[in-house]
């Protein structure tokens, strides 16, 4: 049935730590997505190295097709051993969903998944095997469009332990609270934002613990189509925007002045541009009818590129930075749209350079747009996005 | 009168959005919205004479400092 997924996560790091001790990693094979979250022993570096050792053992191997007790059998040969403890530990939780709506949980003594279904939760059984001597959970179900799967690290069921709350924020508690936090929120960064904002108040904002929340939502494929730049070869112009405008279902942005005027003339549509400065750097925006968005060009993808490399560093993802996302300039518009709405992007390049932009009395390069395009590709692909660049 | 002003790239880096400023309150101030309709405008293909703008089809480069004179001269002038 063709399931999509929105994954996303949010980590607090223990506090006065500059290292996060637990590790996520967001991967996708031909027919599933793999979302994988390792809590290494202790913090800081020790449990920065153990966590990330997990995480991409795990990942690598189950994306080659390794069994289980492989890759366990690998991660207890391989993790260094704690000088203090005399122990080689971090826990592990794996999700795979593949398009087929099948589903796959492997969990090592990180807190259960919770798994919202219809707007409830859905007890997750406990089917325990024994590898290596490790109690590991190992679980099978479907999946269906509007689900969202929630894993964590013992950072949130801790939060708050011997201050705010005797015993820490119990998981049942974390769990009523995300299905209603479920309720409210559309994208995965948000649902799992929130909970880990939960968590940083009951640790009166000094997490005594890494603290990570990675969720994964079911949804819709929802395609964008972006478009920036003319065309090198003016004849190309009409082909481009058939191109651009060829998926009725997917949303339509287009980042320049030259190109909204050439989608403009194109589509045979009045473009209406505003004045209202929103943002002092950004360039306002424009309506063309039948597009989703319009905006100015370089200026603005630099801003939408600022935004995206701040959400994939994780670190500032907070308030503040949804504050920014929500804000009317047409970058923050963009970055939102890619962030929350996007499940693959597809771009529609001019390689046309306009002349006047290589004028060196401007304050910035302007002729940068390749170079812009090259690296939001490769940011948004860190966010598991799949994204595809056609030149003109 | 229709007064267009770019807000292209290139227009907006030499400062379109300081000339919309000054004309908007220069509009006011001497009341005459109702004969002056200002609107933006992308790229017009002459970003070296940045910043652009047109006064029914003219084209007029402009700098925040030369603003206020070229609303005496070309909008008040013309009304």
């Amino acid at each position: 049935m063709g399931i999509t997924v929105d994954v996303a996560y949010k980590s607090l790091n223990k506090f006065s730590e500059i290292l996060c001790g637990d590790q996520v990693e967001i991967l996708k094979t031909a027919d599933s997505d793999i979302l994988i979250l390792a809590d290494g022993m202790g913090s800081g570096v020790k449990a920065n190295i153990l966590s990330t050792l997990t995480s991409k053992i795990l990942g690598t191997m189950f994306l080659n097709g390794a069994t289980l007790e492989e890759c366990v059998d690998t991660i207890v040969q391989t993790l260094p051993v704690c000088q203090v403890r005399h122990v080689a530990y971090s826990t592990f939780s794996i999700l795979q969903v593949f398009q087929n709506g099948e589903a796959y949980l492997v969990e090592f003594d990180n807190p259960g998944c919770i798994f919202i279904q219809d707007g409830k939760l859905v007890p997750i059984p406990k089917n325990l095997r024994t590898i290596e001597g490790k109690q590991i959970n190992e679980y099978r179900f479907q999946v269906k469009r509007g689900d969202a799967l929630i894993l964590m690290s013992d950072g949130t069921v801790h939060a708050g332990v011997g201050q705010l709350l005797n015993f820490g924020w119990q998981w049942e508690d974390i769990a009523a609270y995300a299905v209603k936090q479920y309720a409210v929120t559309v994208s995965a960064i948000r649902l799992a934002a929130s909970i880990c904002q939960a968590c940083d108040e009951l640790y009166m904002m000094r997490p005594g613990d890494d603290t990570t929340v990675a969720c994964m939502r079911i949804i819709d494929k929802k395609s964008v189509h972006l478009m920036t730049g003319p065309a090198s070869n003016p004849e190309d112009d009409q082909k481009m925007v058939a191109n651009f405008m060829s998926d009725a279902e997917a949303k339509t942005v287009v980042c320049g002045g030259t190109s909204a005027t050439i989608v403009s003339r194109v589509l045979n549509r009045p473009m209406d541009v505003s004045l209202d400065y929103s943002d002092p750097e950004i360039p306002p925006i424009a309506y063309i009818n039948g597009i989703d968005l319009v905006t100015e060009g370089v200026l603005t993808l630099n801003r939408v590129l600022q935004l995206l490399r701040r959400f994939v560093q994780n670190e500032t993802v907070a308030e503040d930075f949804f504050e920014e996302l929500d804000k009317p300039n047409g970058a923050s518009m963009i970055a939102r749209m890619i962030i929350e709405d996007c499940t693959e992007l597809h771009m529609y390049v001019g390689k046309a350079i306009n002349s006047a932009y290589q004028n060196p009395d401007l304050p910035f390069d302007l002729g940068i747009r390749q170079n812009l395009v090259d690296q939001l590709k490769k940011t948004i692909e860190e966010m598991g996005k799949p994204v595809t660049v056609t030149y003109y | 009168m229709k007064v267009t002003i770019c807000i292209g790239s290139a227009c907006h880096l030499k400062g379109s959005r300081e000339i919309i400023k000054q004309l908007q309150a220069l509009v006011a101030e001497h009341g005459i919205g109702d004969k002056v309709d200002l609107n933006g405008a992308f790229c017009t293909g002459n970003c070296v004479k940045a910043v652009c703008v047109t006064v029914d089809g003219t084209l007029f480069s402009l700098t925040p400092e030369t603003t206020k004179e070229f609303f005496e001269k070309e909008i008040l002038g013309r009304l």
